[in-house]
């Protein structure tokens, strides 16, 4: 096909629209504008609610290794919660920064990308949730405390305490291999995409594909 | 005597509606959301129309903002649009005759390229509707946010394709 026949079937095309296609002045009239405009976006305010959430949960477990400071057991694992709090709060603030630039009149590969990366958030959580394996027990031992006030540590067999601790280390080096694994770069290989499918569903794998597509496009 | 804003954006619209016609029927291939996605779009439009910045021209940020739209409602992400509240089943368009898409399907070629267009991913999709609407390439790059020497490479590949698919047409239609 040459650009001369193309241009012949647009012209085609453009001179039906033009000769068939009105604008309904009348529906537009009625159109209730003003009343969209209040709307904000729902996902902008669950983001800024599991925001708000991650800096209270900061606040509490800052407060929490304070006050446990002379217990060592229960200020490190208090410390190690901390951790991943702050890095889910990091991730948390994050979206909101994304979402207030999200513009619809900006370029399209701009705001497409911005749109997908909120769409596969969910995936920090299950890669926060792989990523502190080796150190569950930190949890355990932070919300017994915390909530029933009972101190698990003194309970436990220090044998077992070390050999637990001796695997979760051995444990750190694969799960940190596995955490950068799990990208939308690293979709084509059939385990991470199949992985992430089953911890995260399908709409996050296909925002994942998606964002292949974009920087595919951008090449 | 001054139009008030809202005339003002419907003198705007109707002077663009082939912008918003061509890209409701390119990404939406039910007929019946059709009328959801084109509503979604003026929503959209509106909501921005106090901010449109005077260094674009207004079918760059027309297109801008339909194209995201349209992308989003095609991939089923109605969250990032405005909910619609308004009409429900009307068309913002009006058809002279009875029924223009059955108009533009009796014109082979015509159908054959809105076939073409469908089939193309979406940001391949949005390529070819502005290469189509006669965009020069750096209006395309502004609106797409790629390179013009990326737009010149993708819009040649493309038409390789449109060019193969006519062709596989027509030799299909001489047997």
């Amino acid at each position: 096909m040459e650009t001369s026949e193309l241009n012949r079937i647009l012209e085609t095309y453009n001179t039906k629209l033009d000769q068939n296609l009105s604008l309904n002045k009348a529906v537009l009239k009625n159109i209730q504008l003003e009343k969209s405009r209040k709307k904000t976006r729902t996902i902008l305010v669950y983001r800024t609610i599991e925001l708000l959430f991650f800096v209270f949960l900061a606040l509490f477990l800052g407060n929490y290794v304070a006050t446990h400071w002379s217990q060592t057991h229960l200020a490190i694992s208090g410390s190690i919660v901390g951790v991943f709090v702050l890095i889910a709060l990091s991730g948390s603030i994050g979206q909101v920064a994304l979402l207030q630039q999200i513009d619809f009149s900006k370029p399209l590969v701009d705001i497409r990308k911005k749109i997908e990366l909120v769409n596969v958030h969910e995936l920090l959580f299950v890669k926060l949730v792989f990523l502190s394996a080796p150190v569950w027990w930190s949890y355990s031992l932070v919300a017994l405390d915390a909530f029933l006030g009972f101190d698990l540590y003194p309970h436990l067999d220090p044998a077992f305490v070390q050999r637990y601790l001796v695997l979760n280390a051995v444990l750190v080096f694969p799960i940190i291999w596995l955490f950068n694994k799990l990208t939308y770069k690293n979709l084509h290989i059939q385990w991470v995409g199949k992985t992430i499918r089953f911890i995260s569903g399908t709409k996050t794998i296909k925002a994942l594909e998606f964002l292949n597509e974009i920087e595919e496009f951008e090449r | 005597m001054e139009l008030s804003k809202k005339d003002r954006f419907i003198q705007l619209i109707d002077e663009h509606k082939k912008i918003i016609y061509k890209i409701v029927n390119s990404y939406c291939p039910n007929r019946v959301d059709r009328k959801d996605l084109e509503q979604e779009i003026i929503i959209q439009l509106w909501s921005a129309f106090d901010a449109y910045n005077t260094d674009y021209k207004y079918s760059t940020w027309m297109y801008r903002i339909a194209l995201n739209v349209a992308i989003s409602f095609y991939r089923k992400e109605r969250k990032w649009a405005l909910k619609r509240d308004f009409i429900d089943e009307v068309s913002i368009f009006n058809m002279e005759t009875n029924n223009l898409e059955q108009e533009l399907e009796r014109d082979h070629d015509i159908k054959l390229l809105q076939q073409f267009i469908n089939n193309l991913n979406e940001l391949d999709k949005a390529l070819i509707l502005l290469y189509l609407d006669n965009k020069k390439h750096n209006e395309m790059s502004e609106i797409l946010g790629i390179s013009k020497t990326n737009v010149a490479t993708k819009i040649a590949r493309i038409k390789i394709k449109l060019k193969k698919e006519f062709e596989k047409n027509r030799d299909n239609g001489n047997k």
